[in-house]
C-alpha cells in the first residue's frame, strides 16, 4: 500500500520524567529547544558526576533536513533499523508523520529503566526487564541504541558472578540508555566510573605503584578503554579507512601509553567505602576517589598528552578522558561501529565519513552528540536507499535476538502476567544482554565469515555466532514461539508470551493478502516474488475453517526461519 | 630477511589460489608439489585426532608450573611477591633428563599424576614469535616482532593463524585440513576435519574449509520438518525451497551464506544426532564444568568416528576466565582445578576408547602473564608454559628453554613480560608432524617456522 505523506504537524509529547520535552515541534523545521546540551559538549565543564542520575534533555537535531517517507515499506525499513521491530501502529506513525517527527517523539519518551523491574537480585529479572523494554518500551530508539552501546562498552555477567551484581548490571544498562542521546564525553565518564565496569575491567581499587611490593597499576581498563571504547588500535582517516594499511597500520598507542593511563586510573573505590580494603560494596553509584591510593606523578598518555603531577584522581581522570575523546580516531571508530549495529555491515567509506563529520560537529557545534549521530546514521541516503543503490554489499544479518523481538513486536506478543520469562536467551540465540563471553562482545565488527564472504572481503559480524548448532537452536525456538505460544493455543499459563493472532487472521481467508500483510510488518515489503509464490501456494490447500489460525502460524514460521527474513537490508 | 620473505611469498601464493567454490574437498593449488611426499601418518588408515584447548584471557602459567630449586624459586618469589605460590603447596616433579626440580600448582594434582605417568609434558615459555628474539633485539626492534603484542584478540588470532600480516586470515588447523583434503582419499574422510565446540574460530578456518560447529549439548535436529508427517513434509518442502540456491544465487551473498549454514546444519544434524543417540555412554565421568562438558562431547564425537567415516580430526574447545587482572589468589585455583580435572577426564576417556596413543591434546593461550603483580593480579605478558597430553606424547619431560624469572633478567622485556624462548610455530609444527603433515608441507602451514632452527621440539613419539 502506498501512502502519501500527510502534511500536519506532530503533536508535542508530554514529558513524564525529568527529561525536558521540546516546547513545540514542526516537522523538518530548524526550530527546536536547546536544553543546555551544547555547554556540556564543548569541552569545558562536563555534566560531571557519574552514572545513574537523570539525563539532560535532548537537543533535537533537524539538520540536514530529513527525506520524506514515501510509503509503508520505507517506514517499516526505517523501523527495522531504529527499533526492535516494526508494528502496525509505528509503521503508520512514521508513514504519516515522517522521520523527524518520529525521532522527536522518541527523544521525548521517558527512559524505560531495567532497575524499575529488578527489585530482587536475580539475574533472571534483569533479562526479563530487557525483553519488556525491547518489546513494549515506547522509547524504542533509545533502547535500540542502548543495546548497540552495550555491545561496544561491554561488561558481562559471564565474568561477574553473584546475585548482588545483577542490580548493578541493570543499572549499568540503564546508564547506557540514559546516555544514549547525550554526549559521548559524558557517556565515557559514566562508563568509566560505573562500579560494574570497575569490577569487570579491574579498575576498582586499582592502586598507585608500590615498588617494595613489586606492584604496578592494573592495566586492564587502560588498555580496553583505548582499544575498544574510544580510539581502536590503528590510526584512521575520517572515513574509517586505516592509514598506511599496506604496512600494517599506524598504532594509536604504545605499551608505555597504556602504563601511563593505568597510573591515571588509580585510587577509585566503591562509593561509600569506609576504607580502601573494606568489604563494603556498592554496585550502582559511581566509584569515588581515595587520594591516598591515587598516583600523583606526571603521566604521559596517548597522543603525547601529559597529565601534570599533583592532580587528584578526578582531575587526572577528566584530563585523560578528554584526551581520548578529542582523538581524531573517535569519530570514525565509533560511528562505524554504530552503523554496523543498526544499518549495514559494510558501509561505504563515504557513509562513515558523513556520519563521522556529524560526530565531530553537529548543527550546534557539539562534538559527539549521540542523538545527532544516530539521526545521521538513520537518515543518511545509504541507510534509506541502500537496498536500491547499495548493491549486494549493503545490508546485515539480523542479530538473533532481534529476529525474536521482531516477531514478538509485530504480533503484539504479551503474557497475561506481563512477564517475559525467557531469561536464558543465550541458549537458543547465542546472545543475551550483558552476557557476552568477553569484553570483545559476541562478535568482532570486522569478522568475515570464512568462504565466499571472506573472499569478497565482506565484514559479517553476526555470522560469527551462527554456527550449525546455534542456527538449529534458534530456528527451533522460533518454531516453539510460533506454533505453541499464541492466542489461540489452549492451556497456556499466565506467564507464557503469546503471539496475538487476530490482526493477521483478518487476512487469512486470502493467502495472498495474508502473506502481503506479514511481508509488510515483518519484512518491510521486501519479500521476493519467488518466496511469496511459494508461501501462497503452500497456504492455499490449508483449510481456514479454524478462522485462519493454521494459515497464520504456518506463514509466520516459514517467514521467520527464512534466509530473507534473516537478512536486513 | 630472505627466509621471511620467502615464506611470505609462499603464503601469498596460497591465498591467491583460493577458488570460487567452497567445499570440504575442493582442490588447493600450492600444496600440489608435495602430493607424493606425505608424513608419518601417511597411510591414513589409522585414526588420529588433535584437541586444541584454548585458554582465553591469558593463562598465568608461571604459577601453574614453578621451579622449586632454591635459587630458581627465590627468583620466582622475588618477582611475583604476593602472587607467588608457596613451596609447601606445590606438587613436586623431577622432569626426566633435567637436573632441576619443579612443581605443579596445588590445584593441578591431575596434571601432576599424568606428568609422572608419562602422559603429560610441559613446553616452557612458548609464545608468538616471528623470528628468534633476544632482549637486545626486542629493545632495538632489530627483528620483526609480532604485531599488537599484549592485546587479547590480536594475540589469540596470532596463536591461531600464525600470520603476522595478511589480508586473508586462516588458521593452521584450517591449513592442515586443506592439505589433508588433497592427500586423504575422500572415501576415508567424509566429514569435516575440523569440529569446533567453541564457536567459529580462526584456528580452524582454512582457505577452502571451515569448522563444523557443535555445542557441548549435542546436535539438535530441526523441529517440525519430519518426512513421516504429511503436514510437516509439505512444510519441509517449502522450508527447503527457501534455502535452495535457485532462489538466492543472484541475490545477496549473506542470503547464500545463511542458507548454506542452515543446510549444513540440517544435513549434519541428522547424521550426527542419530549416531550420538545410538551411542553407548562412556563410563568415564567428566567434571560438570564448561570445559568438562565440551571435552565430554569431543569424546562422544570421537566414539562415532566410524559413522562419520573420518581418519583425521581436529577439535577446538575453549575455556575462559584466565584474564586474572584482579583477585588472582581466589580465581586461579578454580581455573587451574577445572582445567586439570577436565584434561584428566578426557585422557581417561581416550583410554576407554582404546585411542590413548592416537589422540593428542594441547593448550594454547593468548599469552602468559606478567611475573609482577598489580596488587592483586597479573597483567598481559607474552611467553608462557603450555601442556601437551596423550599416549603418544613423550611425557614426564620439560621441553623448550626454561626462562629466567628474574625481573630485568635476560628474558624480561619489562615488568616481567617474558620473551618466549620457543615459538608457537615450532610448537604447532611438532604436533602437526605427528598428525601426518609432511615436513615439506610444514612451512606453508606454519609461516614463521623456517626462521627457526629447530623444526621439531621432540615431544611427540616419531
Amino acid at each position: 500500500m502506498t501512502k502519501n505523506v500527510i502534511s500536519e504537524p506532530a503533536k508535542p509529547q508530554e514529558a513524564e520524567s525529568s527529561e525536558l520535552a521540546p516546547a513545540a515541534l514542526a516537522r523538518n523545521a530548524g526550530v527546536v529547544v536547546a536544553t543546555g546540551l551544547s555547554a556540556a559538549g564543548c569541552g569545558g565543564g562536563g555534566s560531571g558526576g557519574g552514572g545513574g542520575g537523570p539525563s539532560n534533555g535532548v537537543a533535537i537535531p533537524t539538520q540536514p533536513a530529513a527525506p520524506a517517507v514515501t510509503d509503508d515499506s520505507e517506514a517499516a525499513r526505517f523501523l527495522v533499523q531504529a527499533s526492535f521491530g516494526p508494528t502496525d501502529e509505528e509503521i503508520t506513525n512514521v508513514a504519516r508523520n515522517g522521520y523527524d517527527a518520529w525521532l522527536a517523539e522518541q527523544y521525548s519518551h521517558p527512559v524505560t529503566h531495567q532497575t524499575d523491574r529488578t527489585s530482587g537480585r536475580a539475574s533472571e529479572e534483569r533479562i526479563e526487564a530487557w525483553w519488556y523494554g525491547a518489546i513494549q518500551g515506547p522509547d524504542q530508539l533509545r533502547q535500540r541504541v542502548a543495546f548497540a552501546l552495550s555491545q561496544i562498552f561491554v561488561v558481562s555477567e559471564v565474568d561477574l558472578s553473584g546475585q548482588e551484581r545483577n542490580v548493578g548490571l541493570a543499572s549499568y544498562y540503564d546508564m547506557l540508555a540514559e546516555g544514549a542521546f547525550g554526549t559521548y564525553r559524558d557517556l565515557l565518564k559514566q562508563v568509566t566510573l560505573h562500579p560494574i565496569m570497575g569490577e569487570y575491567l579491574s579498575m576498582v581499587r586499582n592502586e598507585k605503584p608500590d615498588a617494595a611490593r613489586n606492584i604496578r597499576p592494573d592495566e586492564n581498563y587502560a588498555r580496553e578503554v583505548m582499544q575498544l571504547f574510544s580510539i581502536g588500535l590503528v590510526e584512521l582517516a575520517l572515513d574509517g579507512s586505516v592509514r598506511n594499511a599496506g604496512q600494517g597500520g599506524i598504532p594509536t598507542y604504545t605499551q608505555e601509553n597504556i602504563e601511563g593511563l593505568a597510573h591515571v586510573f588509580t585510587g577509585w573505590n566503591y562509593a561509600g567505602s569506609p576504607s580502601w580494603r573494606s568489604s563494603h560494596r556498592n554496585y550502582i553509584d559511581p566509584m569515588e576517589p581515595n587520594e591516598d591510593f591515587h598516583d600523583t606523578a606526571t603521566k604521559i598518555i596517548v597522543g603525547g598528552v601529559t597529565i601534570p603531577d599533583g592532580g587528584t584522581a578526578e582531575v587526572d581522570l577528566d584530563l585523560a578522558l578528554e584526551a581520548l575523546e578529542r582523538h581524531p580516531n573517535v569519530a570514525p571508530f565509533m560511528s562505524e561501529q554504530l552503523i554496523k549495529r543498526l544499518v549495514t555491515s559494510n558501509p561505504t567509506r563515504a557513509y562513515v565519513q558523513r556520519v563521522a563529520q556529524i560526530w565531530l560537529s553537529d548543527e550546534r557545534g557539539v562534538r559527539g552528540n549521540l542523538a545527532s549521530v544516530t539521526r545521521a546514521i538513520l537518515l543518511d541516503p545509504e541507510a534509506r536507499e541502500g537496498h536500491r543503490t547499495g548493491g549486494t554489499s549493503f545490508g546485515k544479518l539480523r542479530e538473533p535476538l532481534l529476529r525474536q523481538t521482531a516477531l514478538w513486536r509485530a504480533m503484539g506478543a504479551r503474557s497475561a502476567s506481563g512477564r517475559y520469562p525467557f531469561s536464558r536467551p543465550e541458549r537458543d540465540f547465542a546472545q543475551a544482554p550483558l552476557r557476552a563471553p568477553s569484553v570483545f562482545n559476541f562478535y568482532r565488527p570486522d569478522f568475515q565469515q570464512p568462504g565466499d564472504l571472506s573472499t569478497a572481503q565482506l565484514d559479517s559480524p553476526e555470522f560469527a555466532i551462527l554456527t550449525e548448532s546455534v542456527i538449529v537452536a534458534t530456528t527451533n525456538r522460533l518454531y516453539t514461539n510460533v506454533f505453541s505460544n499464541h492466542s489461540d493455543a489452549s492451556n497456556r499459563g499466565a506467564d507464557t508470551v503469546l503471539l496475538q493472532l487476530e490482526p493477521a487472521k483478518a487476512f487469512a481467508a486470502d493467502p495472498t493478502a495474508l502473506v502481503g500483510y506479514l511481508d509488510r510488518i515483518l519484512m518491510a515489503g521486501q519479500m521476493s516474488a519467488v518466496m511469496r509464490t511459494s508461501l501462497v501456494n503452500y497456504l492455499i490447500p490449508i483449510s481456514d475453517a479454524d478462522g485462519g489460525t493454521d494459515r497464520v502460524l504456518e506463514a509466520l514460521y516459514l517467514i521467520v526461519s527464512s534466509p530473507e527474513f534473516a537478512l536486513q537490508r | 630477511m630472505t627466509d621471511l620473505q620467502t615464506s611470505r611469498r609462499e603464503f601469498l601464493r596460497q591465498c591467491a589460489c583460493v577458488a570460487g567454490g567452497v567445499g570440504f574437498a575442493s582442490t588447493f593449488g600450492s600444496f600440489q608439489l608435495a602430493s607424493a611426499a606425505v608424513g608419518p601418518g601417511d597411510s591414513f588408515n589409522d585414526y588420529r585426532a588433535l584437541v586444541c584447548v584454548f585458554l582465553f584471557g591469558g593463562n598465568d602459567s608461571f604459577n601453574m608450573f614453578v621451579p622449586t630449586g632454591t635459587a630458581a624459586y627465590q627468583a620466582y618469589a622475588d618477582a611475583r611477591q604476593n602472587l607467588a605460590v608457596p613451596t609447601s603447596s606445590l606438587l613436586g616433579v623431577t622432569p626426566l633428563g633435567q637436573s632441576e626440580p619443579y612443581g605443579f600448582h596445588s590445584d593441578c594434582a591431575p596434571l601432576h599424576r599424568m606428568f609422572n605417568s608419562g602422559q603429560l609434558a610441559v613446553v616452557s615459555n612458548v609464545g608468538t614469535l616471528l623470528a628468534p628474539t633476544t632482549r637486545a633485539q626486542y629493545q632495538a626492534r632489530s627483528v620483526p616482532l609480532p604485531p599488537r603484542l599484549f592485546s587479547h584478540n590480536d594475540q589469540q588470532a596470532l596463536w591461531q593463524t600464525l600470520q603476522a600480516n595478511s589480508q586473508v586470515k586462516n588458521g593452521w588447523a584450517g591449513r592442515v585440513a586443506d592439505r589433508f583434503s588433497q592427500v586423504i582419499p575422500s572415501a576415508q574422510q567424509q566429514f569435516a576435519t575440523n569440529i569446533s565446540l567453541s564457536g567459529t574460530n580462526l584456528f580452524q578456518t582454512g582457505a577452502s574449509s571451515s569448522p563444523y560447529g557443535v555445542s557441548s549439548g549435542g546436535v539438535p535436529v530441526l523441529r517440525g520438518l519430519r518426512a513421516s508427517n504429511t503436514r510437516e513434509a509439505a512444510r519441509r518442502a517449502v522450508f527447503e525451497g527457501l534455502l535452495t540456491d535457485a532462489n538466492l544465487a543472484s541475490r545477496h551473498p549473506f542470503l547464500r551464506e545463511f542458507s548454506q549454514v542452515q543446510r549444513r546444519a540440517r544435513d549434519q544434524a541428522e547424521t550426527i544426532g542419530t549416531a550420538l543417540d545410538a551411542l553407548t555412554p562412556l563410563t568415564t565421568t567428566f567434571p560438570s564444568s564448561r570445559l568438562g562438558d565440551q571435552l565430554q562431547m569431543v569424546s562422544r564425537l570421537i566414539a562415532i568416528r566410524s559413522t562419520l567415516n573420518v581418519r583425521r580430526q581436529i577439535f577446538f574447545v575453549g575455556m575462559g576466565g584466565f584474564d586474572t587482572h584482579g583477585d588472582q589468589a581466589r580465581r586461579q585455583p578454580q581455573l587451574l582445578g577445572d582445567l586439570s580435572q577436565a584434561l584428566e577426564a578426557f585422557n581417561l576417556a581416550t583410554t576407554e576408547l582404546g585411542l590413548n596413543d592416537q589422540i593428542v591434546t594441547f593448550t594454547n593461550s593468548d599469552f602468559g602473564r606478567t611475573l609482577t603483580s598489580n596488587g592483586d593480579g597479573s597483567d598481559h605478558g607474552w611467553g608462557g608454559h603450555a601442556l601437551v597430553m596423550g599416549g603418544s606424547v613423550v611425557g614426564q619431560r620439560l621441553y623448550g628453554t626454561f626462562p629466567s624469572l628474574e625481573i630485568g633478567g635476560p628474558d624480561d622485556t619489562r615488568g616481567g613480560r617474558l620473551i618466549p624462548t620457543t615459538s608457537a610455530d615450532q610448537y604447532g609444527a611438532t604436533i602437526a608432524r605427528w598428525f601426518g603433515m609432511a615436513d615439506a608441507d610444514l612451512n606453508a602451514a606454519f609461516p614463521n617456522l623456517s626462521n627457526f632452527t629447530t623444526r621439531n621440539l621432540g615431544f611427540m613419539t616419531p
